[in-house]
């Protein structure tokens, strides 16, 4: 899977979870560009990730990133 | 002065943006009378973290350390849909046991009485619902005091005649009650509820977010009916789908709680069920968003 595809299936699921169907997602979108990306829903969209893609982030990895870009570079880490 | 809501949410700002995000969400659904209240609460609770040598920003650190804690149990719970603890001995050894981790945690806990929304309503409807009972309580029984909030506004509501004991399994709860409440009317047990048994019969029991910490709660709620007098009542709250360090039961649903309600032979006189986010009962099932539960009990006349 290339990063263009896992960008956009990132994006399908943040339009789940944050239940809102106009968020157009890019590499260097950050969660002070979504309003609706806080706390608690990063958890739900780590969580959504993980089961879309069949893998398990470390807790530090889900800290550490600090846009879309990096989040899909993880992705694209652990599915060939 | 600078009010301490405002220092706070900016700190809480500062330190943690994301978790300052969600928290600011809750601020529209807050009442009128909320900024007064969580203000003067702050001014009292600043001036007993100054006799304890602390400052305000102990207690948001103690706060902030909380939520990474509840934060990795989300984590856990969304993946595995379990609690990560399910034993008493482990909760006790994990938490309870542990000076340093009760300390933050009932820091953090009493600061999300009054910055989290659905904490902050039940404490209301217990306010607002328990002067109903004043002439009826000559002894009140607090189980699982911990910070000690909820037994310092039944001090004020009571007569000065009630009797006031509480019970706690944990010595740090137990010594920031006393330091939080300053009053020498209240007769403390630090004790598992369990074991409690002074043959005395009460006429209201407070059991705020204890049920879920325990590995029976059916037989939590039976052993207060023996505590409660025929016509006393029960107070007690309880969480839905709400990951923590020392939580082991999980209750999926109101309706499993309502369950063990009638089972325990309890009536409901009145209920609250309060989602701690803005969100419509689909998506807060869906995302297993945490209910807090809230009802007063009147022992039922059929069992
Ligand atoms: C989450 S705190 C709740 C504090 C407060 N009542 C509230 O509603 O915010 C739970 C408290 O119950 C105490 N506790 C847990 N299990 C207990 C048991 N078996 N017997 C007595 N106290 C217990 C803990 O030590 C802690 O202080």
């Amino acid at each position: 899977m290339d990063k263009s595809e896992i960008l956009k299936t990132v994006n399908d699921i943040f339009i789940d979870v944050l239940d809102d169907d106009t968020i157009v997602l890019t590499y260097e979108t950050t969660a002070n560009d979504v309003e609706e990306w806080d706390s608690l829903n990063h958890i739900q969209l780590v969580v959504a990730i993980e089961k879309q893609f069949r893998i398990r982030f470390t807790s530090q990895e889900i800290q550490s990133w600090n846009n879309v870009g990096e989040l899909v570079n993880s992705i694209s880490n652990r599915v060939h | 002065m600078e009010q301490p809501l405002n220092y706070i949410y900016q700190k809480i700002e500062t330190l943690s943006p994301m978790h300052s995000k969600k928290l600011k969400k809750n601020i529209a659904f807050f009442d009128e009378r909320y900024y007064e209240q969580a203000n003067s609460f702050f001014a009292r609770y600043i001036n007993i973290l100054h006799h304890d040598h602390k400052t305000l920003d102990y207690s948001i650190d103690c706060y902030l350390r909380m939520i990474a804690d509840v934060n990795s149990e989300t984590v856990e719970f969304l993946r595995t849909g379990k609690y990560t603890s399910s034993t008493f001995a482990e909760v006790n050894q994990r938490v309870y046991a542990r000076p340093e981790t009760m300390e933050y945690y009932m820091h953090g806990l009493i600061m999300s009485q009054f910055l989290w929304k659905h904490h902050y309503q039940m404490l209301q409807y217990f306010t607002d619902t328990l002067p109903q009972y004043i002439k009826a309580t000559k002894s009140y029984l607090e189980v699982g005091v911990g910070h000690g909030l909820y037994l310092s506004k039944a001090l004020e509501i009571l007569n000065d005649n009630t009797t006031l004991t509480a019970v706690d399994i944990s010595e740090t709860s137990i010594t920031l009650a006393k330091n939080f409440i300053k009053d020498s009317r209240i007769n403390y047990n630090l004790k598992d509820i369990f074991e409690f048994n002074n043959r005395k019969k009460y006429d209201f029991i407070t059991l705020g977010e204890v049920l879920e910490h325990v590995e029976d709660p059916l037989k939590l709620l039976q052993k207060l009916k023996t505590l409660l007098s025929d016509e006393g009542i029960l107070f007690f709250t309880t969480p839905t789908n709400a990951p923590a360090i020392d939580h082991i039961y999980l209750f999926n649903t109101v309706g499993e709680i309502q369950d063990i309600i009638k089972a325990a032979g309890f009536e409901i006189e009145t209920e609250r069920s309060l989602l701690s986010e803005e969100v419509s009962p689909e998506r807060a099932a869906k995302l297993k968003i945490a209910i807090l539960y809230g009802a007063f009990l009147k022992k039922s006349k059929a069992s």
